[in-house]
């Protein structure tokens, strides 16, 4: 038998599903703008957060609703909780997607430096971890969520790495600081929606088992 | 820390051919609030009667296992069950005061337990009434009929009449059910308060009001306590499926 609270949560388990395939896309668009050299595809990123954004907001309202009068608990509660915060995520990364696409318009080209850092494999890593942030979200699926740490911490080597080369390349030419500031911050964005994907896993984890394992990566980087 | 009142050890109840109850072990804390859930006839009432000993007025009551409260076995034979409901004090889903005053209603408890001095009656009396929140409601008016009173009044009344009888715990039966959101508001800041001095059961089939009130929530069904846990823990994260079915209403 159907509750009420089952229709309006199957809306709002909809309204995040196509956020979740814009935001993909935004990504996708953002990193194939370097990838293929492309200032059509950045621009599509920059026009489109604006949709973004709408979904946003319409995804927040149906969580006021739901709260305001369905009086959710237990998993119910946690899908609502979880679904708010994954909310929030989805539409920094579009953001971070429209920076890349801002850095890639102001370097006019592909990065400098692209063929001797690991630009291939961080797209890929991020590619990756947010296909698994999407895909956990739609089939409720906490082991998938839980992988995307795994995949984190490679891309945080990948991008210290990097990070460090750049800053040695500018540390020995003046000339390259310009070009050296923007990719360091390609490489930064790339990482924070790395990090955002996480937290989306975060959330299903907790949507899904009831139990939080936010902090869990953090402790165990403490202790090794 | 919390302390264990009341001890409920392996308590199956049976009315004549009918299982009430089966099995069911439970530590009810010191002063916090205790709600009981669960479907009707899943046992609620008759855990709850089962605490004061009023199961034994119906027919064909017996019972298996054993009660503790401040472990004395309740169901020893030489306990005097009049003072055992002195101490565990009963509140009714719908008012059940006396045809008389105010003020009859609140010294009856006192002046069968032999109480005749006037102002230790009106001491008792006016202690009960500020503990139960009606005194400045009921003050000017105890020796108008107690009929008088709105329906929210004359629970709250029942409640102060309870006190009067100075128990330690107190069991409530749906206090709220048949009242308006203001009144049943004004019960549940009641409940609140009086937690602080006293072990407070409830059964409700409000989920939001078990919700609000409780520090503890058990959970029963068919006559099995499925789930007992602390409020947040059945609200956000319930163990058991059964109990995650009920509260968000997909049992059935």
């Amino acid at each position: 038998m159907e509750r009420p609270i089952d229709i309006q949560l199957e809306k709002l388990r909809n309204k995040l599903i196509k956020m979740g395939s814009l935001v993909d896309e935004q990504v996708d668009f953002a990193i194939r703008a370097i990838e293929e050299n492309n200032l059509d595809l950045a621009i599509t990123v920059i026009e489109r957060d604006l949709n973004v954004d709408k979904y946003d907001d319409k995804i927040e309202k149906v969580c006021q609703k739901i709260f305001a009068l369905n009086n959710p608990v237990a998993m119910d509660l946690r899908t609502i909780m979880s679904t708010l915060k994954i909310n929030a995520n989805l539409e920094r990364i579009s953001d971070l997607s429209v920076h890349i696409a801002y850095i890639y318009k102001d370097l006019g080209t592909k990065p400098a430096f692209f063929g001797s850092l690991h630009f291939s494999e961080i797209f890929r890593l991020v590619r990756q971890m947010l296909k698994y942030a999407i895909d956990s979200m739609i089939n409720s699926d906490a082991d998938t969520a839980k992988r995307i740490t795994g995949v984190d911490n490679k891309l945080d080597e990948l991008v210290n790495l990097d990070s460090k080369i750049l800053i040695n390349v500018m540390k020995n030419s003046a000339d390259t600081v310009e070009q050296g500031v923007l990719t360091y911050s390609l490489l930064q964005e790339l990482e924070r929606i790395g990090d955002h994907s996480t937290n989306i896993g975060e959330e299903v984890y907790f949507a899904v088992k009831g139990e939080s394992i936010r902090h869990r990566s953090e402790k165990s980087k403490e202790n090794e | 820390m919390k302390e264990t009142k009341i001890k409920i050890n392996n308590l199956s109840v049976f009315f004549n051919y009918t299982q009430a109850l089966n099995n069911v072990s439970l530590d009810v804390f010191n002063n916090k609030v205790t709600t009981l859930i669960g479907p009707s006839g899943c046992g609620k009432t008759s855990l709850l009667r089962t605490l004061n000993r009023m199961n034994e007025l119906i027919g064909g009551f017996k019972i298996k296992g054993h009660v503790f409260i401040d472990d004395v076995d309740i169901y020893e034979k030489n306990i005097d069950v009049v003072n055992l409901r002195k101490l565990v004090g009963m509140v009714f889903q719908k008012s059940n005061l006396f045809p008389k005053s105010i003020y009859e209603n609140l010294i009856f408890a006192p002046t069968i337990n032999g109480i005749k001095n006037k102002t230790e009656l009106n001491e008792i009396i006016e202690k009960a009434c500020i503990q139960a929140a009606i005194w400045n409601e009921v003050k000017d008016r105890l020796t108008e009929n107690a009929y008088n009173l709105s329906s929210g009044q004359q629970q709250r009344l029942c409640i102060a009449r309870v006190l009067t009888a100075k128990p330690d715990i107190l069991l409530m039966d749906e206090p709220a059910s048949a009242l308006d959101p203001i009144s049943t508001n004004k019960i549940e800041e009641l409940i609140y308060d009086l937690k602080e001095k006293y072990t407070i059961i409830v059964v409700t089939h409000n989920m939001q009001q078990a919700a609000r009130i409780s520090d503890y929530i058990a959970f029963l069904y068919m006559g099995q306590l499925i789930e007992y846990d602390k409020t947040s823990k059945i609200f956000t994260n319930p163990a058991n499926k059964q109990t995650e079915d009920y509260i968000t209403g997909r049992f059935g």
